[in-house]
């Protein structure tokens, strides 16, 4: 389908991107790879009078670690990066997991890990492993700059806490703790390439004597947004990670999840699938943090 | 066994002609055709399955500025139209709606602008007024009592039945006092999307001499000449159907449609070009599909596994209009007796009217549903009879020579080596010994028509015809109106020619389907005919010029009348003396001068005869699937298949290994992730973001081997290739399933939920 009619702006700052954001407010929208944005613009979905590319940014696409502030990756860094950074792979390898489990590799090398989370899709490879490894968002805006948990991010299905002349600069993920494993896991209808019908991101911290210090977990096309299975993390903590208690936890993070019937999945598929995926993220998880 | 001359071109893997071209990204397709003052064409749908029209309002549409053309159905003459000419109360759709819509997306306006978003913003500014009427969207509300009729204009004898066939022979009912094993099971399949790389498209331009021309993505210019003239009113010679190139057709593209008649009409109306492309979503939502199915099949066997006998039920959910409905229907009831000998077989098929897109022809015409059931069975009736389901395959199986009680013989059989060698491949006894829990192996098997015999469209032509212009640089020219949509026809009527005459591919210039230059007539791409049926007139075209040319070789020799004579490496000579020889061209150049200038043109014609009512030729083929099964998930991988097929020679077999590996990748989603979701008639998933085609990477690796059999009434012995096999890789994966997980699939598609469901896991 063709383009609808729109002004392209390209600022190469990000004060300018800004101030466009704040003077265009309700009529612009930003693209960084355009894999959601165009698709929504070509469907006629969004109608913007402006469509602002934040390509001509420079700087935005840098994978850092450091160990205390732990890792950042930039806004316009290519689902394809996050995939084969060292960085990445040496201290978050579950993001380059999920980044990989993202499309195919055609769009890896247009799409941004960014995008993805605001594009704010319940399905979304990235988001649940990000928010299980407490990740959070650094905002800009004429206004100064602020982080946002991604805990607090998402609102609803394409609404995050972004105020309207807010750029998304960074994701920050905190260093883990010692003893610490992650684990992403997806189902979906086609065997390979496809957008999830249930995802699951884990994070498990051991303590000395073994058992579950910390655990996170989030479920991703379950509800609106991402949701985190609170009734297993309570259950597990300070228990081993034993094949009992994981498989309680399966069944309770399924109780948290409300799924809904759609084209993709049924309810009663993805409760299932919640529970078998919780199980098999919390137990790669904890084998990793055993072995950390 | 093979033809007794060793081939020069035929069953050489030699590169598409068409290859160059696509790769390079130059191909024209429809939609790349821009004509000056063209306009563009859209159509508004219907959004309800089935109401009375009450009134159209296009007053807002004409208003506004850059529109120039709003047609309904109240602007088009009252005349009914489909491909089943032959049973002309089988011709059930308008256009445009006259006086009912009958599912969503049924075609009820068109509108022609400046530009596509104009036409769009025209179509949602026509105001229709419905009366709702209850709707019927499973063959079993449609036969439900009280049911709303679809088609309330003309009586049927059964409402909602728009078309029944019965097949029966031998005495059934003893058969089923004799047996041993019974299996009664009803199996529903599924409706699934051609998914062709090219959504339809055409432009249709109209001259000042009067005569239309139309550049459309169709698999049968023919068909869409006659429908067109009929439909409009006009005289076929008054119409030009050009088949540009065409992006896949799988039968999607058999049938004259309406938006090839409103850019007509448009084009005719104002004198300008129109263009209609329709998008993916169109296509998704309100496209042909393959037949749903209700099955209700019961198998007679002895206990050493011999088949006794078989009733075959069939309802197919036809959606709103007959299509090619009546065929499938037709197709169903000799697919549910093939492959192996049915003694005594009885068949009632009926095609059911609902309020839902018509399903149409799709590669495999009723054989994917009734082989589904038919080889599910079979491997049921092994396991129940502590039988190898090769081994009861093995003693029921065609051959050569066996005969389907008045319909066909067959000529030519590779079926029982076909499953010796799938068996030999993958070490099937053994490896279906040692399979780990999740791990299963399962077999499937097909045989398909080369070409249809019964003529439903009732053409007035041979079903096929070709001519070939000779030259005395050397060179032939084809013509012929089979129309290559991308399965390369093109290359492979080349390599025939080529062959017989002796000279190379590149020897060859070719003109296809255009009915202004190309001969009467061609049926089209469908039912796997053209190899067969435009190759035997391509050949008997090229009989006719080398006739004309041995004259001359005999003159300039000197030579006996008794001599064979041969056309190789471009030269024409005496079979038992290649030193008298003369070159090709200089065989035409003294033709030529011996007839005062008289070009040499042959001419060959085919159409089937004394073959029964179904094909000349089948083919045959087993295919076993190794899968591996997430038990927790009930996601299915399919991890390798082996194909063994008989499609006697292969003209080209490169080109015969890409059917192979589409049909594979076609009969994979038919299987396991391809469906379409409904609701009330409206289809919920209409982009490639829900409706799941398999992708690259979900495609299994395997291996595929040719049975070597030679089919006497195919060109240089071939058949068909690369439609029959999208039938056997269901029941085959579906076979693997069960060994993996104890789930048998009667109801296609096995998504993971009826996979964990079937395993009691929900
Ligand atoms: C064929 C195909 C397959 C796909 N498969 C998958 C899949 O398997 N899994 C999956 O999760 N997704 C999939 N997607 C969706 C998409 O590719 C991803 O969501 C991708 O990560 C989006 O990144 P992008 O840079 O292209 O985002 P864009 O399209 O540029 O933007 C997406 C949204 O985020 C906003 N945005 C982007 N950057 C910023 C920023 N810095 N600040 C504020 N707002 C911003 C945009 O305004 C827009 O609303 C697929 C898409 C396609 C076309």
């Amino acid at each position: 389908m063709t383009l609808p009619q729109f002004k392209f702006l390209a600022p190469t700052n990000l004060d300018e991107a800004c101030a466009l954001l704040k003077k265009h407010q309700g009529k612009i929208k930003v693209k960084a790879g355009g894999t959601d944005m165009i698709v929504r613009l070509s469907h006629r979905a969004v109608k913007p009078d402006y469509l602002m590319t934040l390509k001509k940014i420079p700087g935005l696409n840098e994978i850092s670690w450091d160990d205390q502030g732990g890792l950042v990756i930039g806004a316009l860094a290519l689902l394809r990066e996050v995939e084969v950074s060292p960085i990445i792979l040496e201290h978050a390898p579950m993001l380059a997991r999920a980044a990989h489990a993202t499309a195919t590799v055609q769009i890896r090398n247009m799409g941004t890990v960014m995008g993805n989370i605001c594009n704010a899709s319940p399905s979304a490879d990235n988001i649940p492993t990000l928010v299980a490894m407490e990740a959070s968002i650094v905002a800009f805006s004429e206004r100064g700059q602020r982080e946002i948990s991604l805990d607090d991010f998402f609102l609803g299905p394409g609404r995050t806490a972004l105020a309207a002349d807010e750029l998304a600069i960074a994701i920050k993920v905190p260093a883990p703790a010692p003893k610490t494993g992650v684990s992403y896991q997806k189902v979906s209808q086609r065997s390979k390439v496809d957008i999830a019908a249930v995802n699951i991101g884990a994070l498990v911290t051991l303590d000395g004597a073994g058992n579950c210090a910390r655990v996170r977990i989030s479920m991703g096309a379950v509800g609106p947004t991402p949701l985190r299975a609170r009734q297993a993390e309570e259950f597990l903590a300070g228990k081993p990670a034993s094949a009992a208690n994981l498989a309680e936890a399966g069944r309770l993070a399924a109780a948290d999840a409300s799924p809904i019937s759609d084209v993709r999945a049924s309810k009663e598929y993805r409760k299932l699938m919640v529970e078998v995926l919780s199980q098999r993220a919390l137990a790669e998880a904890s084998g990793f943090a055993a072995g950390n | 066994m093979s033809d007794n001359q060793d081939f020069s071109v035929v069953g050489k893997s030699l590169p598409r002609s068409d290859a160059r071209i696509k790769a390079v990204g130059a191909a024209q397709y429809a939609d790349d055709i821009f004509l000056p003052g063209m306009l563009y064409g859209k159509l508004l749908r219907s959004p309800v399955a089935h109401a009375r029209i009450k009134s159209i309002d296009t007053s807002a549409a004409e208003a506004l500025p850059g529109v120039k053309c709003v047609i309904t159905g109240a602007d088009i003459p009252k005349i009914k139209y489909g491909n089943w000419r032959l049973v002309p109360e089988s011709q059930d759709e308008y256009a445009l709606a006259i006086d009912k819509v009958r599912f969503i997306g049924d075609e009820v306006a068109a509108v022609a602008a400046l530009d596509k978003d104009t036409a769009e913003e025209a179509v949602r500014l026509i105001k229709v007024e419905y009366e709702e009427l209850p709707g019927a969207f499973s063959v079993d509300e449609a036969l439900a009592e009280n049911a709303p009729v679809i088609h309330d204009e003309y009586q049927q004898q059964t409402p909602n039945i728009s078309l029944d066939r019965k097949i029966s022979y031998g005495d059934l009912d003893r058969a089923f006092a004799e047996a041993d094993l019974i299996l009664d099971d009803v199996f529903t399949v599924h409706a699934t999307s051609h998914a062709y790389m090219e959504p339809c498209s055409c432009v249709a331009e109209y001259d000042h001499d009067g005569r239309l021309t139309i550049w459309t993505s169709t698999q049968a210019p023919y068909f869409v000449q006659c429908l067109l003239a009929l439909t409009l009113e006009m005289r076929e010679n008054d119409i030009r159907v050009i088949k540009p190139y065409v992006g896949g057709g799988f039968g999607g593209k058999m049938e004259m449609r309406p938006w090839e008649f409103c850019a007509a009409f448009i084009a005719r109306k104002l004198g300008r070009p129109v263009k209609f492309t329709l998008t993916r979503e169109e296509e998704l939502a309100t496209g042909r599909r393959r037949h749903p199915m209700k099955i209700h099949s019961k198998v007679a066997f002895r206990k050493d596994g011999m088949i006794l006998g078989k009733e075959f039920i069939v309802h197919l959910d036809g959606g709103a209009y007959n299509s090619m409905g009546p065929t499938a229907c037709f197709l169903c009831g000799n697919f549910g007796a093939m492959l192996y000998n049915y003694p005594n077989y009885r068949y009632y098929g009926a095609h059911v009217y609902t309020n839902k897109p018509p399903a149409g022809a799709m590669r495999g015409f009723g054989a994917p549903q009734a082989l589904f059931v038919a080889e599910t069975q079979m491997n049921m009736a092994a396991e129940k009879l502590g039988l190898d389901p090769i081994d009861i395959r093995l003693m029921n199986a065609m051959e050569t020579g066996d005969e389907i009680p008045g319909v066909a013989t067959i000529s030519s059989c590779g079926f029982k080596e076909s499953l010796l060698k799938v068996a030999e491949m993958t070490d099937w006894r053994e490896r279906r010994k040692n399979l780990k829990p999740g791990q299963g192996i399962g077999i499937g098997c097909y045989s398909f028509i080369s070409g249809g015999v019964f003529n439903w469209f009732n053409t007035r032509y041979n079903f096929t015809r070709a001519e070939v212009r000779a030259f005395d640089d050397g060179t032939v020219h084809l013509m012929t109106m089979a129309s290559d949509i991308g399965q390369g026809c093109d290359t492979v009527l080349r390599q025939i020619l080529a062959e017989e005459l002796g000279l190379k591919i590149s020897d060859i210039r070719l003109t296809a389907a255009d009915t202004a230059v190309t001969p009467q007539a061609d049926l089209g791409t469908w039912g796997s005919r053209v190899t067969l049926m435009a190759g035997n007139a391509v050949r008997k075209a090229a009989q006719e010029i080398k006739e004309q040319l041995y004259k001359m070789v005999s003159l300039k020799f000197d030579l006996n009348v008794i001599h064979d004579m041969r056309c190789k490496d471009g030269k024409i000579f005496p079979a038992n003396r290649p030193d008298r020889n003369i070159s090709f061209g200089e065989a035409v150049r003294m033709a030529q001068r011996a007839n005062r200038g008289e070009p040499i043109i042959g001419y060959g014609s085919y159409t089937p005869r004394n073959k029964g009512l179904v094909t000349p030729a089948f083919s045959f083929g087993a295919q076993v699937a190794e899968c591996e099964v997430d038990r927790e998930t009930g996601a299915i991988e399919v991890k390798y298949m082996t194909t063994a097929h008989d499609c006697g020679t292969p003209i080209n077999p490169m080109a015969v290994e890409g059917q192979l590996e589409g049909s594979v990748h076609m009969g994979l989603g038919y299987a396991l992730c391809e469906q379409f979701i409904m609701k009330e008639g409206k289809t919920l998933n209409t982009t490639f973001l829900d409706y799941k085609l398999a992708c690259a990477e979900d495609m299994p690796p395997g291996v595929s081997v040719h049975i070597d059999t030679y089919e006497p009434d195919g060109p240089f012995g071939a058949k068909e290739a690369g439609e029959g096999l999208v039938s056997p890789t269901a029941p085959a994966i579906a076979d693997a399933v069960y060994h993996a997980t104890g789930y048998r699939c009667m109801d296609l598609p096995i998504t993971p939920l009826k996979l964990l469901k079937g395993m009691k896991k929900i």
